[in-house]
């Protein structure tokens, strides 16, 4: 264990970072983004080193008294489920710095304090252990996020940056109602106190709050129907933003499931089952469909990530082992390939200037190093054996199997039309003659973008390969999650 | 003598005003008059510390109360007051408007402010809004070579007479039923002659809640707020803002709290109304607007409402919600209408922050702090005193109000938000702005501390919210 606050420094240390770039003149402000990014990397290796696997509790725990009158402390913490959220979102900041390095031109240091601020929400919202924290990092994300795609995006930035301002912040403040009114039902906001000690509140109340917190991460998840922000504002944003929309944002929804409504309102999920595995299963089948029908290649990674996303919730209410332990998995697996997938897209996007995947073909020939990145990437997308996405789909459709029938079949449905789009996408855009739209000096790789990718490719692997590095840090945890939302009796029925 | 002290300072800005009115004809620098002002308020807070601890805290036959609620308002009055001050210094200049009677004003207005949160008694009451109210037609109007400012004036001095003309009927109505003006008797008046039902007493206590309801700008009184505010000019627009609606919450907390105690279930209900009607209606109102200062007026109107909210439960720590709600309202107010006021001509109009922020980032910050504090963003202040008054309907049982206020708050993030959106999203026009004035530059280094460390560290300010 650390004598130091080490989630603490970790979480600050981005917005430490993002202050003195404001200070800091122009030309010094990449380096000062890239040396903030690795360095919170850095501080957060001793949390994965030192993390207890075989334990559920809570660890490198800080409390200090905020709001007394509130009943709020500061408190962070991290246990097995957040800790590969934390992960994912230190490296991709990281790997955001570096993507933008040569495409932002224009209000260079705003764009990495903006940048750096939504690392401190991120990073914040998954160390927290109190609900009042979690709505403090969740809104801090949307802040930082409007101005990166309002002020950096695509032609159509404004509408796109008002637009999922508007989704999310009337799901947030819905949350924000539930949040009081379980402050006053509860008298706490601790999340282990809500999940074990407190009593366990009335159905009806439950089932008030789940809808109130319902509406706050199903937007952000994005699940069906409340989806149409995210293909504006995923392509819209500026690569960056986009790996941050895809990678980390999208899991915040997933999280609170996980985090609030599962071992909270226990009873209330038992009530909306159904109809959240109808809504996930629909996200599955319509996103990949809708997917099949796009033009713009960063829209199709867009919808995409609804079907993917539709996996992850899937897996969630399956409320089996096997679908929450592979809706985690699968919500890293997302955030590593979409995040590459986003990345690919963006560095052909500097040099081409079109998205359009008409304009391209052929890509192989002129740039035999970044088709082969992307032949990767579309191959782990498409849930291909020894790669990440594999071992998540495949513990997700075996938990819908077990759940309910029709969900696995869903899911097989949905990872068949998968591996279409996506295979469809590689073949219209690196194979065949060589598109229009591919005029330019030199569209290959350079060194500072193959070591971008890099990390992302040795991840896709070691979790493809060894996929107990990722889910022997949720094992403990996921027991205890279960235990809390199905009862002791059931559980041992369940798995 | 022990009962001056409870007045002292009210006493030290009316020392100050009249000192000011008494050299008027030799003050020429609106700078060193501001600086002035300042002082005066520092005094009048200081003053403050002279009040009776433990002892007995009310005076002048228990008309006046020197306690903590009394004592919270007056350290805002005198907040207020400096902070305006401060931005009006380069308007005064423009205009030239002779900085010593306009001061004198404020420094009056203020104390009328201070007064009738104070006040144990309706007459006293409404002595300090009438003094305030006055002071505010002229502020209004000083201006006089500019129609629109006699235009607003006029309207406001209408509307506002027509208002304190009911007040007065509801206090004579009171009167009639209860035989007092005084809080502490009325409200025993009430209680042992079981006159909860007397329907003269129900009108006079409607009447009153008008009255007050007025000087907060809630709907459906609030018709003056964006005449009034679009022809004054931006800094006592600002003062307005922030002054009359404090004053306006405090003396109404008092009345419903002490006086109007046993008839908690009427008040509530109208409150309610008062507070919803303000919420909607001032947020979507403000959606269509372009003028920054009536659209401020309208975002003024909509929070009216929210700070109702704290009082509608009728509890102590409800009460201390709507103080914290009026104190941090006044900053960031205070702070969006120092921008407003910082930009010159060229910030009264939506269009003129095209752009702010590639040609004036600090600037354009500030105004993206102040509007996110204004949405109810953590981490400002804003957020923690909307949770602070929603904590407290929803304490109060009433769930329905606190989604309407969330949904409200969404509403107004649109217009804020277009706001930020025309300074970070679009290219700039015209000229770069100049530098921002001392004066403004100090007033909004202070809005922005309180804003910031109100948002981190909530329980600074709400440890001084003591309820009535």
């Amino acid at each position: 264990m650390t004598t130091y606050p080490i989630l603490t420094v970790t979480t600050f240390l981005p917005l430490a970072g993002a202050v003195a770039i404001l200070l800091l003149n122009q030309r010094l402000a990449r380096w000062m983004a890239l040396a903030t990014t690795v360095a919170t990397l850095a501080v957060s290796v001793p949390l994965y080193l030192h993390f207890d696997k075989t334990s559920s509790a809570l660890q490198f725990v800080e409390a200090v008294p905020w709001i007394p009158s509130w009943n709020v402390t500061y408190g962070m913490g991290v246990d097995g489920i957040s800790l590969p959220f934390i992960f994912l979102s230190v490296l991709l900041s990281v790997l955001c710095v570096a993507v933008s390095w040569t495409a932002i031109q224009m209000r260079v240091r705003e764009f990495y304090a903006a940048l750096l601020v939504s690392e401190t929400a991120m990073i914040g919202l998954f160390a927290c252990t109190n609900f009042f924290l979690f709505y403090l990092f969740w809104e801090l994300m949307i802040v930082p996020m409007f101005l990166l795609i309002g002020v950096w995006g695509g032609a159509h930035r404004t509408y796109a940056a008002v637009k999922f301002l508007m989704f999310t912040l009337t799901g947030s403040v819905l949350m924000l109602v539930g949040l009081i009114a379980l402050l006053y039902a509860s008298g706490s906001l601790d999340f282990q106190a809500l999940a074990h000690t407190t009593p366990r509140l009335s159905l009806p109340v439950q089932a008030w709050l789940f809808v109130a917190f319902l509406a706050a991460f199903a937007v952000k998840v994005p699940m069906f129907p409340v989806h149409t922000w995210l293909p504006d504002a995923h392509t819209e944003a500026p690569t960056a933003g986009s790996v941050i929309l895809a990678g980390i944002l999208l899991k915040m929804g997933a999280y609170g499931f996980l985090r609030i409504s599962l071992p909270i309102l226990p009873d209330a999920v038992q009530l909306f089952l159904k109809p959240m595995l109808v809504l996930s299963a629909a996200a599955i089948v319509y996103g990949a469909y809708v997917t099949l029908a796009q033009t713009d290649i960063k829209r199709l990674i867009a919808y995409s990530s609804i079907s993917h996303m539709g996996f992850v919730t899937l897996g969630i209410f399956t409320l089996n082992r096997n679908g929450v332990e592979g809706a985690i998995l699968q919500m890293v697996n997302h955030g590593i390939i979409t995040g590459a997938l986003f990345l690919c897209v963006g560095i052909i996007y500097e040099r081409t200037h079109t998205r359009e995947i008409a304009d391209y073909g052929g890509l192989f020939k002129v740039a035999p190093i970044y088709s082969t990145f992307l032949a990767l990437f579309c191959l782990a997308a498409s849930g291909f054996p020894g790669l990440n996405s594999f071992v998540g789909e495949f513990l997700i459709i075996s938990g819908g199997f077990r759940a309910w029938p029709w969900l696995g079949a869903m899911g097989v449905w949905g990872v068949a039309l998968g591996t279409t789009y996506i295979l469809w996408l590689f073949y219209r855009v690196v194979l065949g003659d060589v598109g229009s739209g591919l005029r330019g000096p030199s569209l290959d790789l350079d060194v500072r973008e193959v070591a971008t990718l890099v990390p992302l490719v040795l991840l896709a692997l070691v979790i493809g390969f060894y996929p107990e590095s990722v889910l022997g840090f949720l094992r403990a945890s996921v027991t205890q999650l279960l235990g809390a939302v199905s009862g002791p009796g059931e559980i041992a029925g369940r798995l | 003598m022990t009962d001056l002290i409870l007045l002292l300072p009210e006493l030290v800005l009316v020392g100050a005003a009249l000192a000011l009115i008494v050299v008027a004809r030799h003050v020429q620098s609106a700078q060193s008059a501001a600086m002035w002002v300042v002082v005066a308020a520092v005094a009048a807070v200081c003053s403050g510390w002279a009040f009776p601890s433990g002892g007995p805290s009310a005076g002048f036959g228990g008309t006046i109360a020197g306690d903590g609620y009394a004592q919270f308002f007056n350290v805002l009055f005198a907040a207020i007051a400096a902070l305006a001050a401060l931005l009006s210094v380069r308007h005064l200049n423009s205009e030239h408007v002779r900085p010593a009677e306009f001061f004198a004003l404020v420094l009056l207005a203020t104390t009328g402010m201070m007064l009738a949160a104070s006040a144990m008694d309706l007459l006293i009451v409404y002595l300090g809004l009438e003094l305030m109210t006055l002071c505010s037609y002229v502020l209004v109007g000083i201006t006089r070579n500019k129609a629109i400012s006699n235009e607003a004036a006029i309207k406001y001095f209408l509307l506002a007479s027509f208002a304190s003309a009911l007040l007065l009927y509801g206090i004579s109505l009171s009167y009639g039923v209860t035989g007092a003006t005084d809080y502490v008797a009325i409200a025993s008046a009430v209680s042992e002659g079981s006159l909860g039902q007397h329907p003269l007493l129900l009108v006079g206590v409607a009447l009153v809640a008008v009255g007050l309801a007025f000087k907060i700008a809630a709907v459906p009184f609030h018709s003056w707020a964006p005449d009034a505010y679009q022809g004054a000019s931006a800094p006592v627009a600002a003062f307005l803002a922030a002054g009359s609606k404090a004053a306006g919450l405090a003396a109404l907390g008092r009345v419903c709290l002490v006086a109007f105690a046993p008839e908690l279930r009427i008040w509530s209900v109208i409150l309610i109304g008062l507070s919803a009607l303000s919420m909607a209606a001032g947020s979507l109102l403000a959606l269509s607007q372009t003028n920054m200062k009536r659209l401020l007026a309208y975002s003024s109107i909509a929070h009216a409402g929210y700070a109702l909210l704290g009082l509608i439960p009728g509890t102590p720590s409800g009460a201390s919600a709507t103080m914290t709600y009026a104190f941090v309202y006044a900053f960031m107010t205070l702070g969006a209408f120092g921008v407003v006021i910082g930009l010159g001509e060229r910030g009264e109009d939506l269009a003129g922050y095209k752009g702010l922020a590639s040609t004036a980032p600090g600037t354009a910050a500030l105004m993206f702090l102040f509007l996110l504090s204004l949405t109810g963003i953590p981490p400002t202040a804003g957020f923690a005193a909307k949770f602070a008054v929603i904590l407290s309907v929803v304490r109060g049982g009433h769930v329905g109000l606190a989604v309407l206020a969330v949904a409200c708050s969404v509403v107004s993030a649109f217009f804020y938000l277009r706001v930020a959106v025309f300074m970070y999203m679009t290219e700039p026009q015209g000229l770069t702005p100049g530098r921002l004035p001392v004066g403004v530059s100090a007033a909004l280094a202070v809005a922005a501390f309180v804003t910031i460390i109100g948002g981190m560290f909530p329980e600074t300010f709400t440890a001084w919210t003591v309820p009535p």
